[in-house]
């Protein structure tokens, strides 16, 4: 197995390789970042690109292996991480050229996590400015591109990410999620994105966040690798008191259980409302191939969705308390679309912030009751295809939607609810539209559960139309 | 429901410090639009009885940090 043979492999397929000494991490590092570089001006997916240091790396994590400290399946593994987590020594930009210069002293917990299981850091990977969209078009470092069609966005705000990993140059990457940020390029770029349940993961190291719902996920290209960057990252912090204290599981221990037996929630208002033709029929055809394979799915109501939106105003109202500072100084070194959007968080009123609040707990409640009676929730993870670059409007359903800036939200309208309940939910690649775009199903499990995802995921993953297919950059 | 552009440059003048422009504000009308449209929409939520969600716990024995995987 060599150079590119190499690169298209997963996670969980080179592992052993690694571990026997078959593979060598440091010749799968090096066709990593030269993969990385060939694709950089087609795809402009790192800020950063960490070349010697990812080398040393490898050669350290080689010479382990050889003395046989073996560290588990990460060991070795080129990753990628989104530019607004910590990396000591190493620039953090977040996207903005008001953080251009950004070398934080200390790892964030997750990338502390990673190192320490052997994972190979590439680079840092471009972003929307400020992890504040779902386009991953920076208005400093430029626009990252989608590798099934280069006009097309990559979804964000982990868009460097998303990309990275449908292109084969990373085995897995870091992104935030906010509103979707990991699920939104998960399902645009055709890999599975997970966001874990609020608390699984520390958020230490997570910069200019806000204080409601981000969460720090992997974007990989199977549930397995999905399953095993999550036993890497989860666990208690003790120095971040939003992590709770639960034990965390064997994760890959249910990957081959299937679905037999298990009960899917198809909710039968919100979620399957305004969708994209081919993104309908993808999802009906998934829950289809779920029931052939034995799971049993059954209509559910979520009447509180009415009220989604007031999640929004609190989120807006965060927004603007942790963008003060940098309002402040550097106003004018904002990109517009972030800019105008955050300002507007400045007109929340604070009674209005608290009955979003106690709406979010409505909805949350719903929720729970509801994954009383289901095992998962089954849901399209977006309601439309990725939209072109240069697109500032789509038309969607017979309206007109912006795709960034103040007023946007359509694309994240189905993923943005699980950041409000903390729920867990994966992305998974169930098919292409007519023009060749990736569309993405969407699983939702009660809190603390997301060997479900990953049992369910795994079963579907065997029989998805994507199962195979590559994007266009690299040969697909 | 619109809140006056001079409300809202007010708003931004004495909190903020600075001035934000007529056409400024127009790029960020279509927030203020959200938040207003989705505070119609509360108005019928009965909010009086809801809890806080916020729980703490205290670590303990096999449930605290160590010996969980994780890392």
């Amino acid at each position: 197995m060599a150079g590119h043979e190499l690169l298209s492999s997963t996670i969980s397929e080179l592992a052993p390789r690694i571990r026997a000494g078959e593979v060598s991490p440091v010749e799968l590092t090096e066709a990593a970042l030269n993969h990385a570089g060939a694709m950089q001006p087609r795809l402009n997916t790192f800020i950063t690109l960490l070349g010697e240091q990812a080398m040393a790396q490898a050669r350290e994590e080689e010479q382990a292996i050889a003395r046989g400290e073996y560290k588990g399946p990460l060991q070795g593994i080129p990753i990628g991480i989104k530019d607004n987590l910590a990396t000591a020594g190493i620039r953090t930009t977040l996207g903005t050229k008001v953080l251009a210069d950004n070398v934080p002293e200390e790892d964030a917990e997750v990338v502390r996590r990673c190192r320490a299981a052997g994972a190979v850091i590439l680079g840092k990977e471009n972003l929307e400015e400020f992890a504040a969209g779902a386009t991953s078009n920076n208005p400093h470092f430029g626009a990252v591109r989608n590798p099934w069609a280069t006009e097309h966005i990559p979804g964000g705000s982990s868009g460097g990410g998303g990309a990275n990993v449908a292109a084969e140059v990373t085995f897995a990457s870091l992104g935030t999620d906010l509103g979707g940020s990991v699920r939104l390029p998960g399902a645009f770029c055709g890999v599975v994105g997970l966001k874990q349940t609020f608390g699984r993961v520390s958020q230490r190291g997570l910069l200019v966040t806000s204080f409601n719902g981000d969460h720090i996920g992997p974007m990989t290209r199977s549930v397995a690798d999905s399953a095993i960057m999550l036993q890497a990252l989860a666990g208690y912090d003790p120095l971040d008191p939003s992590t709770v204290p639960v034990p965390v599981p064997d994760y890959t221990a249910g990957l081959g259980r299937g679905v037999r037996g298990l009960r899917l929630g198809v909710p039968s208002n919100y979620y399957y409302e305004d969708l994209e033709p081919d993104v309908e029929d993808a999802v009906r055809r998934a829950i289809v191939a779920l029931e052939e394979l034995g799971a049993v799915a059954v209509p559910v109501e979520l009447p509180a969705m009415k009220y989604i939106g007031a999640v929004r105003m609190a989120a807006m109202s965060d927004a603007i308390v942790t963008h003060e500072p940098f309002l402040r100084a550097s106003r004018e070194d904002y990109g517009p679309d972030v800019l105008y959007r955050t300002l507007g968080g400045q007109f929340v009123l604070g009674h209005h912030y608290s009955k979003a609040m106690k709406a979010q707990r409505l909805i949350q409640e719903e929720y729970a009751r509801v994954l009383q009676g289901v095992d998962l929730l089954v849901t399209p993870t977006t309601p439309l295809c990725a939209p072109r670059i240069d697109a500032a409007y789509v038309e969607h359903c017979g309206e007109r939607h912006r795709v960034r800036g103040a007023g946007s939200g359509l694309v994240s309208r189905n993923t943005s609810p699980l950041n409000a309940t903390g729920h867990p939910a994966i992305t998974l690649p169930c098919g292409l539209n007519r023009d060749g775009l990736p569309i993405g199903l969407q699983l939702i499990a009660a809190g603390f559960r997301e060997e479900l995802l990953f049992q369910a995921g795994a079963a579907y993953e065997g029989v998805s139309p994507s199962l195979g297919r590559r994007p266009a950059v690299v040969g697909g | 429901m619109r809140v006056s552009d001079e409300t809202l440059q007010g708003i931004i003048r004495d909190y903020n410090g600075f001035e934000l422009s007529a056409e400024e504000l127009e790029l960020v009308r279509p927030e203020i639009d959200f938040y207003l449209a989705q505070l119609a929409v509360l108005d019928d939520l009965e909010l009086s009885g809801v809890m806080s969600g916020r729980l703490l716990r205290m670590p303990s024995g096999d449930e605290s940090a160590s010996g969980q995987g994780g890392e």
